[in-house]
């Protein structure tokens, strides 16, 4: 089945979808192995990890899309995109959304903001006028059902946080979206649970909700409850490891070479600590054994290292 | 020595530096082969022939950068290359800087249309006000790490209000920092001796067959003080013809072999490189 297919029936679960971020193909995998049925891609963790730069706009459509396609490659599970203001007018959306389709990713969301762009967290955001932003979704909804109709497109507004804009103008605009032919709303940051309730209350469709940033944090419960279709989770991931080099970065420069080799006995009992494992050896070697000559195989014998198992 | 640095002595000595326009590596290595100093990466031709797309600001940074790259690569001429509006607000221009840079392209252009531009030739333009157009200038050249980079400021001004606003911009930006003036597609003789007279700085000429301005021969354009001249459209202009040519002949007689010269592969490698490659194998890799 085609991911954009099965992105479109776990959305048609009823209950709230929960999408923790990823950044890069590494990152996507590892929420794959834990189980989760789809993941995101960051445009802030792929901006940040890919070119360290930040979220302003300063990462190109190639490098956006690139990224998705090095993800939607390595994991089985549906990925959403982050496609910023599709990087351009109507008609660069159009290149955008097919450029993306090709990636194999299931989804991705737009945004109004004006070029360049910035994080949604971020202050100093501006937005296009409404009749300019749903050409551009218009645009993207006719493109996708040219190529893939399963294609999730999800319109964001950051109206409520923009310069000069309010909860009621994103309202508006996430319905204008709906309308223009957008799957889900998105309404960018939120700032209380009265807020989020208003969202979810007068959005007239499936909501995609950003717990992030200056924006409440529920339980999965209380999403299910108050209707949001999608939640993600965009930046615990890239903070924890941002966290957890840094960590292992100082402690071998204070301690030096011994930080590393208590860092490797503690990291052996991890879940994924059986490294070469993770990363796909075991494979390899299934591979080899089902398809290259049997002599191939006598490389293995007496040479040092990782031995892959069958697995 | 550099290419931007030898472009750089380029500027200062006297003649003019003409750029025939190369859209892929083949048509950059023709140039060469010519005897032309200068390369010049066509932004519309790199669009239509890398993404088979017309020039509306769809190639991306990331897309221009790498292709120019491999023009850099393959010649040892320096290489001017489009780079349209700095894809984006002067934060986006320093990054267009750096990755120009790295490319190892000798210098850009950068044009006051909004985002995202259109070609020079056609209508619907827009443009940027003349101060945001500084900035962007201005941020360029601060930014860029080898002070020989020569950074090309282009105005669109001429086709979207005037003449005057055109000669305007581009003395405003070559106080900014630029350091040679690009006036986009004067539409009469008297317009480019205009600007000739009045930009007080380096000057551009883009000569565009069957485009918005008048065609001026080389000498000409040297006689009246422009410093150097591009022709964008030139190498692609031949090749799409002579393609259409072919595809049709085999269309209609089922064979791509024809009366009178055949190019064989061989003919083709060594237009590109083959003996220089083949006498490093010989002098590393002998065959035994």
């Amino acid at each position: 089945m085609r991911a954009t297919s099965k992105l479109r029936e776990l959305l048609g679960t009823g209950k709230t979808l929960f999408v923790p971020g990823c950044y890069n193909a590494l990152s996507a995998r590892i929420l794959e192995t834990v189980g989760f049925p789809a993941v995101y891609m960051t445009g802030y963790g792929t901006s940040l990890s890919l070119l360290g730069l930040p979220d302003a706009g300063l990462a190109t459509m190639t490098e956006m899309h690139l990224n998705a396609r090095y993800i939607a490659n390595a994991v089985a599970v549906p990925v959403i995109a982050d496609a910023d203001n599709g990087y351009g007018n109507a008609i660069g959306v159009i290149r955008t959304v097919r450029e993306y389709i090709q990636t194999g990713v299931a989804g991705i969301h737009l945004e109004d903001q004006a070029i360049p762009k910035r994080c949604g967290h971020v202050a100093g955001r501006r937005v296009i006028p409404i009749e300019e932003a749903v050409g551009k979704y218009r645009a993207a909804d006719a493109i996708r059902r040219q190529i893939d109709p399963d294609f999730v497109l999800i319109a964001r507004t950051d109206a409520r946080g923009a310069h000069g804009g309010s909860l009621d103008e994103a309202i508006r605009r996430a319905n204008a979206y709906l309308e223009a032919g957008a799957d889900l709303a998105f309404v960018e940051g939120p700032t209380s649970v009265d807020e989020v309730r208003r969202v979810c209350k007068e959005v007239h469709g499936p909501v995609f909700y950003n717990q992030t940033g200056v924006s409440p944090r529920f339980s999965l419960e209380e999403m299910n409850a108050l209707g949001i279709a999608v939640s993600i989770v965009p930046g615990a991931t890239f903070r924890v490891t941002i966290q957890a080099v840094y960590d292992l970065a100082r402690d071998l420069k204070e301690r030096g070479p011994a930080a590393e080799a208590e860092f490797n006995e503690r990291f052996k009992a991890h879940p994924l600590g059986n490294i070469h494992s993770f990363a796909g050896f075991d494979q390899v070697r299934e591979w080899e054994e089902a398809y290259l000559p049997a002599e191939e195989m006598d490389k293995y014998t007496d040479s040092v290292g990782h031995q892959p198992v069958k697995r | 020595m550099r290419t931007t640095t030898r472009l750089r002595q380029m500027l200062k000595e006297p003649g003019i530096i003409v750029a025939p326009g190369a859209y892929d590596g083949f048509s950059a290595r023709l140039i060469e082969a010519a005897g032309f100093r200068c390369v010049y990466m066509t932004g519309a031709g790199t669009a239509a022939s890398h993404l088979g797309q017309p020039d509306l600001g769809l190639a991306t940074l990331t897309e221009m950068a790498n292709h120019a790259a491999h023009l850099a690569s393959c010649v040892s001429l320096p290489v001017i290359a489009d780079a349209d509006t700095g894809y984006g607000n002067v934060l986006n221009v320093v990054r267009t800087v750096r990755e120009y840079e790295r490319a190892g392209v000798a210098g850009l252009h950068m044009e006051d249309q909004v985002a995202p531009k259109k070609c020079g030739h056609i209508a619907g333009k827009q443009i940027i006000p003349t101060q945001e157009f500084c900035d962007k200038i201005r941020a360029a050249s601060e930014y860029r790490t080898d002070p020989d980079f020569v950074i090309i400021a282009r105005t669109d001004a001429r086709a979207v209000t005037s003449l005057d606003d055109a000669i305007d911009r581009g003395n405003r930006a070559a106080e900014a920092g630029a350091d040679v003036i690009f006036v986009e597609a004067p539409q009469t003789d008297d317009e480019i001796q205009r600007v000739a007279r009045e930009v007080k700085a380096p000057l551009l000429a883009n000569m565009v067959q069957g485009g918005r301005t008048p065609a001026v021969k080389v000498a000409e354009l040297e006689r009246i003080g422009f410093k150097i001249v591009i022709f964008p459209a030139v190498c692609m202009a031949a090749a799409v013809p002579a393609m259409e040519r072919s595809l049709q002949e085999l269309k209609e007689t089922g064979t791509d072999w024809h009366d009178g010269p055949v190019l064989s592969p061989m003919d083709i490698f060594r237009k590109v490189g083959f003996d220089w490659w083949h006498a490093i194998e010989e002098k590393f890799a002998p065959r035994s």
